[in-house]
């Protein structure tokens, strides 16, 4: 990335420049890869117009110039936003919306406890989905292998007696293993994808969470006495 | 104080981008130096980035990367039909608005009625107060 630069120089700015990246998470990758080629852009034009003798100095003095990542991104967002970036996943935006809601106005001590009951549903919910993502995964693996042991051999189960009971869909014994399968297979499917769209969830309570944090850190620091402008 | 200037720059700091575009693309260091003219700009050149992305998504201005025969790419930015339309608008209330606080900051020279009289009266006498 930084290569039209000389080795320590390059260095400096890979550095920078993987800082900024830490502060795009949550952005779409092509967002992220555009304002990075950008930047970088900003930094080489900077770099060639400054006058400094020593180019160690000069790169400094150029990052420097531009700010901190943070800076970079947004000064206006507070980081929990610059962190849930740009997706605009449906629940996400509601609880999203709601602490919004809760801080819009300006927020007392009961603003920040409804915010905590908030997150802890949401991490009991949270909870429980994965819980039951993974059994539907667990479930669908076992039923797929016990599937594919009773077609290759029909009477496996036979001897197990009345707790270990093969469903049956089908009178004809292959199809009713195929059907098994089958099934088992969109059950672990199912799982899978709920596994998946967990990250969003996660996402959230990040959000959340960081939004709780920041507020009950922005609650400390009104209550201490204000600088007043002369 | 020194963060009420930075506020009030950074407010303005988007119509001066949007009038610097309005004479012709700029790429964002080009752009700041624009708008900085021969001064090194005061506020952190950085800040003018997350401008360019929110005028961006608003479609007032649209973007385009060029080769440049020195160095990697450049992202070239330029009005949009929305983004002329808007500069108009904003500079012409942008004027407006400079001559009512330049005129707000002076003495008045004639207070007409009573009541600015009074007006005038309690507010010196809370500035006495204080």
């Amino acid at each position: 990335m930084a290569n039209d630069f000389s080795e320590p120089v390059a260095k400096i700015v890979e550095n920078y420049l993987m800082r900024l990246k830490q502060h795009l998470r949550g952005l779409p990758e092509k967002d992220q890869q555009e304002l990075i080629k950008e930047i970088h852009s900003h930094i080489y034009e900077s770099f060639r117009e400054d006058s400094t003798e020593n180019e160690v100095d000069r790169i400094l003095k150029v990052l420097d110039k531009l700010g901190e990542p943070a800076d970079v991104i947004s000064s206006r967002m507070s980081p929990a936003m610059v962190q849930m970036g740009k997706k605009k996943k449906l629940p996400l935006y509601i609880l999203a919306g709601v602490a919004i809601a809760l801080f819009g106005v300006p927020l007392g001590l009961s603003g920040i406890s409804i915010l905590l009951a908030l997150f802890i549903t949401i991490l009991a919910l949270l909870a429980s989905y994965y819980l039951i993502a993974g059994s539907l995964l667990v479930c669908g693996w076992i039923g797929m292998i016990v599937s594919i042991l009773v077609l290759i051999n029909p009477s496996l189960l036979d001897g197990l007696g009345p707790y270990v009971q093969f469903p049956s869909l089908s009178s004809d014994l292959t199809l009713n293993a195929i059907l098994s399968l089958v099934v088992s297979a969109i059950l672990s499917i199912v799982g899978i994808v709920l596994l998946w769209l967990g990250k969003y969830a996660i996402r959230g309570i990040k959000f959340l969470f960081n939004l709780t944090l920041e507020k009950i850190r922005g609650f400390r620091k009104r209550r201490r006495p204000q600088v007043q402008y002369a | 104080m020194e963060n009420k200037i930075t506020q009030l720059r950074k407010g303005i700091l988007e119509l001066a981008v949007l009038g610097s575009l309005h004479h012709g693309s700029h790429y964002g260091y080009s752009l700041i130096r624009t708008i900085s003219g021969e001064s090194e700009l005061d506020i952190t050149e950085g800040t003018i980035y997350p401008i360019l992305s929110r005028l961006l998504k608003e479609e007032l201005i649209k973007a385009e990367w060029v080769e440049s025969n020195q160095g990697p790419p450049r992202k070239y930015y330029s009005l949009t039909p929305k983004g002329e339309r808007a500069y108009e608008i904003l500079s012409a209330e942008f004027s407006k608005l400079a001559a009512t606080v330049a005129h707000a900051g002076k003495k008045p020279e004639k207070s007409s009625s009573e009541e600015e009289k009074k007006v005038l009266e309690v507010k010196k006498e809370a500035k006495d107060g204080e």
